[in-house]
């Protein structure tokens, strides 16, 4: 007996009794939306927390930062991080490109307030990647030799007034213009030049720089980019060269003697991988060259597992209902055997394959589940499309974008989820259906 | 067509034994019966109810095993062979009749005689088409896409004669055939098998208990207490039939 023959009567069985087979479909439909409606919650869960993460950093990046120096290490095995470690670190495999980052605490003078952000001197590519949106003005080109800084929408918060107070204890938004006031720098690091007797020689120089651009967003808006004021690496170290030539550059390392050295040392550095899934290993191949490597991987592996498991106890409290409607197939399909004993009698005697018996109940079982399991994903998306649009309320409160998301993956192994129970609920009864005796057919009754 | 070699021994029945446990009882049906058909032959095998007459049949047709004793259809031993194994020698050589029709009710006149094709992985056109013709020769042109309970019990079972020929099978098994039919539509269901058998020089082995319609055979084997009683022509029941009726019409 080929395959169609025995789907044909598979399907005439089924239809011949139309209300059972409805209502054990509905009790598959059932069952499929309630485990893709809770399984669509958690993936919604899960979406938002990787949404989340995105905010606070790219998932592919690694931080590279210098290991602890005990004192009197030999100059020769001190780590730092130079130009050498770039070269290095962006040979290895799965490495996109590394930047440099030199953090320079600066403070800034305008109007009646000063401000303390950090100035990041680091690569184009890296800019680039951060995805910054850019409100006002422009990113920094790093074409030219005048240096220019682009703030982060949240820098205002580090200015404070003449009393020392800020956007945290007034909340007012402190009222300068970034991009047309005049800002006078000074490093943070640069100490005062004093002669013998306590007096000064040379305070702190003050240095004006062009404002390339403001990013977008009111002020209370956080990304991984709003606190800091960025600017080119090469135009910075350009600058500092030669506005510290031959002397210590603020923050920099000296030598014992107190004299500067040659290069300017980043203060990290930050790897960016192709994908996700070598962020570990990469990691791992740079904290055994001795430095310190921080990446996201760890803490969003915790999180993922921490939202796989909700995924699975809601799917679990959803498999229950699928798991009552597995019963219900066996139940019918039972009722269908012993209603047809003596049908399926006389097919044992007309000469059908005690084998094709038994694929043909399963078949009607495998029927049920995939009947069940397309009208159970059918309204799982219209269930799915409900909460979104109701439930939106509830939703942004619990930092969620959606309160369910169906993949199509999960829509489809749903239903092949359906048609595997549909058939493991069929087995029993149709193995039972196999093995009834052909004298059923004969006996008169 | 077939090879219709008369001497040609079809089914060969030896010294069979059927005991039935009830409980603890023992209830033999069949006690050594032994006999033989030959190819083409229309035997009947005539009793009482009780007598075993259908134990009898469904060991001829591999539905029950023996108990003792052996049974040798087209030239297989039916008593050695597992339950799938029987029910491809069925599906290969054999046709069966019941007294209920036993028709599928969700299935119209064409995919009914159609059925024990499509056990055997004939294609679908193939199988209607031949069905068309089972059902033209038993002569039910007009009911071709009637569902069974929409026939009448004669109807019915041409319907079931085309099913059980649709396949050519050397042996057909009528278990009571006319049993549920008014004695007019028996008669028209008897001529029309002895004819259709003798034509198509196929076997058939009928069960009944009416020695009338067992006179129709070409062979009769009574069966009496699980024994073989006599084995005679139809023709020879026929006669000392009537000679009966006569000596009772005598004495009235």
């Amino acid at each position: 007996m080929n395959f169609i023959d025995m789907l044909e009567m598979s399907v005439t069985n089924l239809r011949k009794r139309k209300l059972r087979t409805a209502l054990t479909v509905l009790g598959v439909v059932i069952g499929v939306a309630s485990i893709v409606i809770m399984m669509s919650i958690g993936i919604a869960l899960k979406v938002s927390m990787m949404e989340e993460i995105q905010q606070y950093g790219s998932l592919t990046n690694i931080e590279v930062n210098a290991p602890y120096q005990a004192e009197g290490t030999k100059e020769a095995d001190i780590k730092r991080l130079d130009d050498e470690l770039i070269e290095t670190l962006s040979a290895l495999d799965y490495v996109k490109y590394v930047s440099p980052r030199l953090d320079m605490s600066v403070q800034i003078a305008v109007g009646k307030y000063t401000g303390y952000p950090t100035l990041c001197g680091v690569s184009k590519e890296y800019l680039q990647d951060l995805n910054i949106n850019v409100g006002e003005g422009a990113l920094p080109t790093g074409e030219g030799s005048e240096l220019e800084v682009f703030f982060g929408n949240m820098c205002l918060v580090q200015f404070y007034d003449k009393q020392f107070q800020g956007y945290w204890d007034t909340g007012e938004v402190p009222a300068i213009d970034l991009m047309n006031d005049n800002l006078y720098y000074t490093f943070s690091d640069e100490t005062p030049v004093m002669d013998d007797n306590g007096n000064v020689i040379r305070k702190p120089k003050r240095y004006q720089f062009q404002t390339a651009g403001v990013a977008a967003g009111s002020i209370d808006e956080y990304h991984q980019y709003s606190y800091q004021a960025y600017c080119d690496i090469d135009q910075l170290k350009a600058f500092l060269q030669k506005a510290y030539h031959g002397r210590a550059i603020p923050g920099q390392p000296t030598t014992k003697k107190g004299k500067p050295y040659k290069e300017i040392y980043y203060s990290s550095l930050v790897v960016s991988c192709d994908d996700m899934e070598h962020v570990q290993e990469v990691a791992t191949i740079i904290k055994d060259m001795g430095y310190n490597a921080y990446s996201d991987t760890e803490w969003i592996e915790s999180n993922q597992k921490t939202a796989n498991m909700i995924q699975m106890v809601l799917g679990g409290i959803g498999a229950i209902s699928l798991l009552v409607a597995a019963i219900g197939i066996m139940n019918t399909m039972m009722m269908s055997i012993y209603e047809r004993t003596k049908e399926i009698g006389v097919m044992k005697v007309l000469g059908c394959d005690m084998r094709n018996i038994q694929m043909m109940f399963l078949i009607e079982a495998a029927v049920i589940g995939f009947g069940g399991g397309v009208i159970g994903i059918i309204f799982s998306y219209l269930v799915s499309f409900a909460l979104n649009g109701i439930a939106t309320g509830a939703a942004s409160d619990m930092g969620m974008s959606k309160l369910s998301v169906i993949p199509p993956w999960l829509a489809l192994a749903g239903i092949a989820f359906a048609v595997v129970v549909g058939m493991v609920a069929g087995f029993f009864p149709s193995r039972r259906a196999m093995r009834l005796s052909p004298l059923a057919a004969i006996r008169n009754d | 067509m077939k090879q219709t070699d008369k001497e040609e021994t079809v089914i060969s029945v030896s010294d069979l034994y059927k005991i039935y446990k009830l409980g603890q009882e023992r209830v033999p049906a069949l006690r050594g019966v032994s006999f033989e058909v030959k190819r083409g032959t229309f035997c009947a095998i005539v009793g009482t109810s009780g007598s075993g007459k259908s134990t009898l049949l469904n060991m001829l047709a591999g539905l029950e095993p023996p108990t003792k004793g052996e049974v040798i259809v087209a030239g297989e031993h039916m008593e050695h062979k597992r339950e799938n194994q029987l029910v491809a020698f069925r599906r290969k050589h054999v046709g069966f009749i019941f007294q209920a029709y036993n028709l599928i009710p969700s299935l119209n006149a064409l995919e009914n005689v159609a059925l024990p094709l499509s056990f055997r992985g004939v294609r679908k056109s193939v199988r209607i088409r031949a069905a068309d013709r089972y059902l033209d020769l038993v002569g039910l042109q007009k009911y071709k896409k009637h569902r069974p309970n929409e026939m009448s019990g004669g109807q019915q079972q041409r319907v079931g004669m085309a099913r059980a020929l649709v396949c050519d099978p050397e042996i057909i098994y009528a278990d009571e055939p006319t049993g549920n039919l008014d004695s007019n539509t028996s008669e028209e269901m008897m001529n029309l098998m002895r004819n259709i058998v003798h034509e198509r020089g196929c076997t058939l082995v009928m069960v009944t208990h009416d020695n009338h319609l067992a006179s129709y055979a070409d062979q009769v084997v009574r069966i009496q207490d699980g024994k073989v009683k006599e084995i005679t022509t139809g023709e020879a029941l026929r006669e000392r039939m009537e000679a009966m009726e006569k000596a009772v019409a005598g004495q009235v």
